[in-house]
């Protein structure tokens, strides 16, 4: 950025446009490299429609691209987990059009098609991959995260999630339009990663209607860990018609009453 | 050293090599009065008609890289040579001669002797190779009646008694044979002679039973360096895709299945089929799939010293209509099908899509199937699928080629045959098989789309989902066979237990709903109702539990677990 010759201002004060022009645009270059202080990424945002929740989310909800890591409270609570994990993907696919892929380790449960019916989850809209071991999920993970194909992900592991293959899902995701990613594990297979959340699911008494049969699944959600937002626990209800999360009412306790004075 | 082998009469010799042959050994002695007559030790190893027979399959297989059709030597050509058809083919090698010639090279530096013979019929060239007098002939076109008239009779693939007959009376020779009036010959020996005649003459067209049928699209390119690294081998795969794919595109036709065939320099032969999971004819996609699969393979594809030629063939075609490619976004299912294709190549496992089928049981209710492109919500196929070409299962590893030895079906009797006839117009090499991935099922779509306990109204098969919504609540997990309950406790004798044990642990029931009744299917096997109940434990798990058969007095209760509520 050479001097202008014919500038009225001259020479001895023109340099000091030139220099706050040149300063100008280096705060406009740090401003792209850095992420906002706040913690708000700018990534897309799957919100979970329930304020209590949503608050202790940073951006007002899961983050679709970064894996989100999701675990049994105990060895029984499997299915637990993965109906929530299925509820969530459930939510993700009532707003956006395209198709899920589940990519399970041997020895894990498939969901059963009829059974997803309950879950509000259209089997036709669900693809399978049974790979031989945890190394092949990720690769398969990373493949279609790649392909920019399918608009959810769910990884169903047999050994957890360590370090490495989470950075790298997680530098696969990276760019425009990512799918909501989420990872399931067994109860004790904890390890360091670079999970976005950590859910902690555990089985609860379901919902009755008014004829005392069992109505809608309810999960006891702990939100474990949460980078750039806060823990905390509920209990939740699926809405499988409705593809709405809820708080039980009588049951919900200061989390609830928190998200409402929030929100 | 010779191979003998169960016969009339006791261990008879079934081949011989020129040391035994040497000793006035001939094929079809029995092995007690040889051994008694010779005197000196002689290795006679069993006779392995399979392994003859791998081999010589091996051989037709590497001897694709000619012409595509191949065909081994049937039981009247007694198993031990092979057809090339290289009609429209040998202007590729430089001419007849050459060809003759390279393929003699060829066999020779892989120690296989073989008597080679180009003639315009399989008949007349057989005829040749076994009793001619040279071990290359190439008889030019329309000399077949010359060729063969000094030949004995023999050589017309004759059964023995034929043979000893037509000598009894004197004829030795095809030539004296075909000078005979026609009706007294049939006559006397049948039909089959004068069709043997006919053939070799000519006069009659003899259908071979190739290897593999040839693949209408295929393409090949040789190289005089060999090359063997992975980056030349996807390029070259995108060229020669690049060279089918206008003629696919004329054609109106995508390819589902390819296989690429890599020749090794010392013959060995390597075959990597290609699903895809639609019809496909971009030559980047192919080569990104090409690239995937040999990034799996990595060490296993045995370069060596290098490959000679590859070839690709598009073995299943699709119907596949022209669509602009250029502008404009991909639609989601076209990155689907890539992301199923490159899972298929780089981690070798499908895609697989849940199904609903009509069955009662909850077992049989639901399965796994392929994955394909446009398929989906039960809709109608929407792709056509092609004819299958050449979908032949490998009789053993599908490598290889004419290493030392491996020839010995062909060795033992010193006569590998190489015959030619006229056919239709091929002009590259035939693909091999190796690791075959079956295409995705054809006949999708065929099931009833109905699928549950209850009836719908009308039969609206072409409904937006294929899935019965009416049916009672199911499990989000079902085990494939139910997983049993003991330690039950029921309050009342045939309702839902109160308490058992399932998985070592106590699980005591807070609420249960049911009996839900689903009968066995006892037009497949007979068997007992069940009776599900859902239940929920007081630590908040959802079970699916059933009785196995009805309750009856005096009768102990089995129960069983089938499958986890969310």
């Amino acid at each position: 950025m050479g001097l202008d010759p014919a500038d009225e201002t001259g020479r001895a004060s023109g340099r000091t446009p030139a220099r706050g022009e040149a300063r100008a645009r280096l705060a406009a270059l740090r401003a792209q490299l850095v992420p906002p202080a706040d913690g708000r990424v700018s990534c897309p945002i799957l919100p979970l429609g329930l304020p209590a929740l949503d608050a202790h989310l940073p951006g007002g909800g899961l983050a679709l691209g970064p894996p989100h890591e999701i675990a049994p409270a105990g060895p029984a609570d499997g299915v637990a987990a993965l109906g929530f994990a299925l509820a969530l993907c459930a939510l993700h696919l009532s707003r956006v059009s395209g198709e899920a892929l589940i990519a399970a380790a041997p020895g894990e449960p498939l969901p059963y098609g009829h059974g997803l019916m309950g879950l509000g989850l259209d089997p036709g809209r669900l693809l399978l991959l049974e790979a031989g071991g945890d190394g092949e999920v990720f690769r398969a993970l990373e493949a279609a995260l790649h392909a920019r194909a399918l608009a959810a992900l769910i990884g169903l592991l047999r050994d957890g999630l360590p370090l490495k293959p989470g950075r790298r899902l997680q530098l696969a995701a990276e760019g425009p339009d990512p799918p909501l990613l989420l990872l399931l594990r067994p109860a004790a297979a904890g390890m360091p990663n670079g999970a976005a959340t950590r859910w902690r699911i555990a089985a609860a008494p379901a919902s009755r209607d008014r004829f005392g049969t069992l109505d809608r699944p309810r999960w006891r959600a702990r939100l474990e860990r949460c980078r750039n937002g806060r823990g905390g626990d509920w209990l939740l209800e699926w809405d499988h018609a409705a593809h709405r999360l809820h708080l039980p009412e009588p049951l919900a306790g200061d989390a609830a009453a928190s998200g409402r004075s929030r929100a | 050293m010779a191979v003998a082998a169960e016969g009339p009469g006791g261990l008879r010799l079934l081949a011989l090599d020129p040391a035994a042959q040497a000793l006035g050994l001939r094929p079809g002695e029995p092995l007690g009065r040889v051994r008694a007559r010779i005197g000196v030790p002689l290795r006679v190893h069993p006779a392995d008609p399979d392994a003859d027979r791998d081999a010589l399959l091996r051989l037709c297989r590497w001897a694709s890289r000619y012409a595509p059709l191949v065909a081994p030597f049937g039981p009247a050509e007694a198993s031990d040579g092979l057809y090339i058809d290289v009609a429209w083919a040998s202007h590729l090698r430089g001419g007849e001669a050459n060809l003759v010639g390279d393929l003699a090279g060829r066999l020779a530096r892989a120690n296989i002797p073989a008597r080679i013979a180009l003639a315009d019929t399989p008949g007349a060239a057989f005829a040749l190779a076994r009793h001619g007098g040279a071990d290359r002939i190439v008889v030019p076109p329309g000399g077949a009646a010359e060729a063969l008239r000094g030949l004995p009779v023999e050589a017309l693939r004759l059964d023995p008694g034929t043979v000893a007959g037509l000598k009894r009376l004197g004829l030795r020779r095809i030539g004296a044979l075909d000078a005979l009036p026609r009706g007294p010959l049939a006559r006397r020996f049948g039909e089959a002679l004068l069709l043997r005649l006919d053939q070799a003459l000519g006069r009659r067209p003899e259908p071979l039973a190739p290897l593999t049928e040839a693949a209408d699209y295929a393409a090949a390119r040789g190289f005089l360096d060999p090359i063997g690294r992975q980056s030349d081998i996807v390029r070259t795969a995108r060229d020669l895709m690049a060279e089918l794919a206008p003629r696919l595109e004329r054609d109106g036709l995508g390819a589902c299945a390819l296989r690429l065939t890599l020749h090794r320099v010392d013959g060995a032969l390597r075959a990597l089929d290609l699903g895809l999971s639609r019809p496909e004819r971009d030559p980047e996609r192919v080569a990104a799939l090409v690239s995937l699969r040999l990034d799996r393979l990595g060490s296993g594809l045995d370069a060596g010293f290098g490959f000679e030629t590859v070839a690709l063939a598009v073995t299943v075609t699709g119907t596949m209509p022209a669509r602009q490619t250029d502008l404009g976004a991909a639609s989601v299912g076209d990155g689907v099908g890539f992301l199923a294709d490159a899972l298929a190549q780089r981690l070798g496992r499908a895609l697989l899509r849940l199904e609903p089928r009509a069955s009662h049981l909850p077992e049989r209710a639901g399965r796994g199937v392929l994955w394909v492109a446009g398929e989906g919500h039960g809709s109608v196929p929407g792709l056509g699928r092609g004819r299958t070409q050449a979908p032949l299962p490998p009789p053993s590893a599908g490598e290889g080629g004419p290493r030392s030895g491996s020839g010995e079906g062909s060795a033992g009797s010193g006569s590998g045959g190489a015959d030619v006839k006229a056919g239709a117009p091929f002009c590259t090499a035939a693909p091999l098989l190796r690791d075959f991935v079956p295409a995705p099922p054809a006949a999708q779509g065929t099931l009833p789309r109905r699928g549950g306990r209850e009836r719908r109204g009308s039969d609206s098969s072409l409904s937006a989902s294929p899935w019965p919504d009416h049916l009672p609540p199911r499990p989000l997990v079902l085990f494939p066979r139910g997983e049993a309950a003991c330690d039950v406790l029921s309050t009342v004798p045939e309702g839902p237990p109160r308490r058992f044990r399932w998985r070592a642990q106590i699980h005591r029931v807070a609420h249960a709903e049911g009996p839900e009744r689903i009968e066995a299917e006892w037009w497949r096997e007979p068997g007992e109702p069940r009776d599900y109940y859902r239940v929920e434990c007081e630590a908040g798990h959802r079970l699916w539990l059933y009785r196995d058969g009805p309750h009856a007095p005096g009768r102990p209760a089995a129960w069983y677990v089938h499958g986890l509520f969310a």
